[in-house]
């Protein structure tokens, strides 16, 4: 259901007809106004308003309350820690924070096309063209975006996996195979781009070629005793 | 045209051969691969496109080199893998197949009509906007190819592309992948799907050890999958 979370639906709302420029900007002021300013009335203020312009894009409303909920309990372990200090003003603060860019963030992902983003972040990242592509910082946007649910999934599974061998209170059972398995998710992806030949401006480069003798075997033989690598999925 | 010219692949870091030297001209509309677990068979096949890249000798796809002509070569090449999940790149299925026509369409109307066109032709065209995670493995492993073929291949690799679909998917993108008109290139574990092709290639320990008719080839793999068998229980 997480994945589902964020994700572009065609609407009519004012903000699906906004431009995107305007909604990054948004965020980015958005995003330095709640850092910056410490009162907890203007944060619960700004999270409001971005709460209800999350609501105003008609977001799937299972996907939508799950999503919260779970920021809502990050929110709250934020709050017994700063509570435990007794920093009550700024424990409301962050607890603020926290939902009001959440919110935002939503409301924009799921008002605007990624397409769009792509196009945007790449006019954003001409400047710097020279040390990146800027289709290529479009694209890493893209797959950041891509890689939350996938992550979230492989969590799920490495947790499902250690309870069923009887490991549910290991953290380690849980988030080795978790980052492990989204290594390898990411090299799956990475080789997904490059068969796709998407972002791809300049030809491979040959791999460094390691010593000629391990090629000595034309006739196919099976007398091999060395163990392969297994490169088949 | 697909030309093998003594192609060798060897693991970087540990020095371990993958494919031996391999020499093979392929001008076959169906072409199958079959091996075990580990025998180089996706090896071969990454060698077509560019996605691995000989040690030795060098892999020719319509005269370019895989190695020099590597963004060309994956324009003519497209490739199928085995999991649609790590193919997938957009979060809604319209989204990742304009993602692959960004490189040739510039206009975003145009590239999204396109987009339409390609899930429509594959029968994915209700589920546009439908994120990619909610799809089943079976519409995931049809949007890959919609995103393969939007680009219009003339090649298509397919890397086990329904070892994880049930028997109905299987069915059907077995079908439709039978019936593209492209030169296509399938790895595979169905034998039922291998004795189709026009040519099966047999890989065993990082060689080509069969290459000629899809029964022969079938045969002479049964012989020594149920040999090793055999072996490991006595």
């Amino acid at each position: 259901m997480i994945s589902l979370l964020g994700i572009y639906r065609p609407r009519n709302t004012p903000l699906h007809k906004s431009s995107v420029g305007f909604k990054l900007m948004l965020m980015l002021t958005a995003t330095v106004f709640v850092i910056v300013v410490d009162d907890p009335v203007t944060a619960c203020g700004i999270a409001a308003a971005c709460l209800l312009l999350l609501l105003s894009t008609a977001p799937p409303a299972k996907a939508t309350l799950r999503g919260l909920a779970l920021i809502a309990i990050m929110a709250g372990v934020t709050v017994i820690f700063q509570v435990w200090r007794e920093e009550y003003a700024k424990a409301i603060d962050t607890a603020a924070d926290i939902i009001a860019i959440s919110a935002l963030a939503l409301a924009v992902t799921s008002s605007t096309p990624m397409e769009e983003v792509l196009d945007a972040i790449s006019k954003l990242a001409r400047p710097v063209r020279r040390l990146l592509p800027p289709e290529t910082i479009g694209l890493m946007f893209a797959m950041t975006l891509r890689a939350i649910p996938e992550a979230a999934r492989l969590l799920i599974e490495a947790r499902t996996a250690a309870r069923a061998r009887g490991l549910d209170h290991s953290p380690r059972a849980i988030l080795i195979p978790a980052a492990t398995r989204s290594v390898g998710f990411a090299l799956q992806l990475g080789q997904a781009l490059h068969a796709r030949g998407i972002a791809e401006e300049a030809p491979p480069e040959r791999r460094p070629s390691p010593p000629p003798k391990a090629v000595s075997n034309p006739e196919g033989s099976s007398r091999r005793s060395r163990r392969r690598d297994n490169l088949d999925s | 045209m697909i030309e093998f010219m003594g192609a060798a692949v060897i693991a970087p870091d540990s020095g371990v051969p993958i494919l031996d030297a391999t020499t093979l001209t392929l001008e076959e509309d169906r072409i199958s691969i079959i091996g075990a677990n580990g025998s180089g068979k996706s090896t071969l096949a990454r060698l077509i496109n560019g996605l691995v890249l000989p040690v030795e000798g060098k892999v020719l796809v319509d005269g370019l080199d895989t190695v020099k002509h590597g963004a060309q070569v994956r324009r003519k090449v497209g490739y199928l893998f085995t999991d649609p999940s790590a193919q997938l790149i957009m979060p809604t299925a319209i989204e990742d197949v304009t993602l692959s026509l960004r490189r040739i369409i510039d206009d975003r109307k145009e590239r999204n009509a396109a987009a339409m066109a390609a899930l429509e032709e594959i029968g994915l065209g209700d589920k546009a906007d439908v994120s990619v995670n909610a799809l089943s493995g079976g519409q995931r492993q049809l949007l890959a190819l919609a995103g393969v073929l939007a680009v219009t291949p003339s090649i298509i690799v397919a890397d086990e592309p329904t070892t994880l679909l049930d028997l109905r998917w299987r069915a059907h993108v077995g079908a439709l992948l039978r019936a593209l008109p492209v030169q296509l290139i399938e790895v595979t574990h169905d034998l039922d799907a291998a004795s189709r092709a026009d040519r099966t290639l047999l890989v065993d320990r990082g060689a080509v050890v069969y290459d000629g008719d899809p029964r022969e080839a079938i045969a002479m793999y049964r012989d020594l999958m149920f040999g090793r068998a055999r072996d490991t229980t006595e």
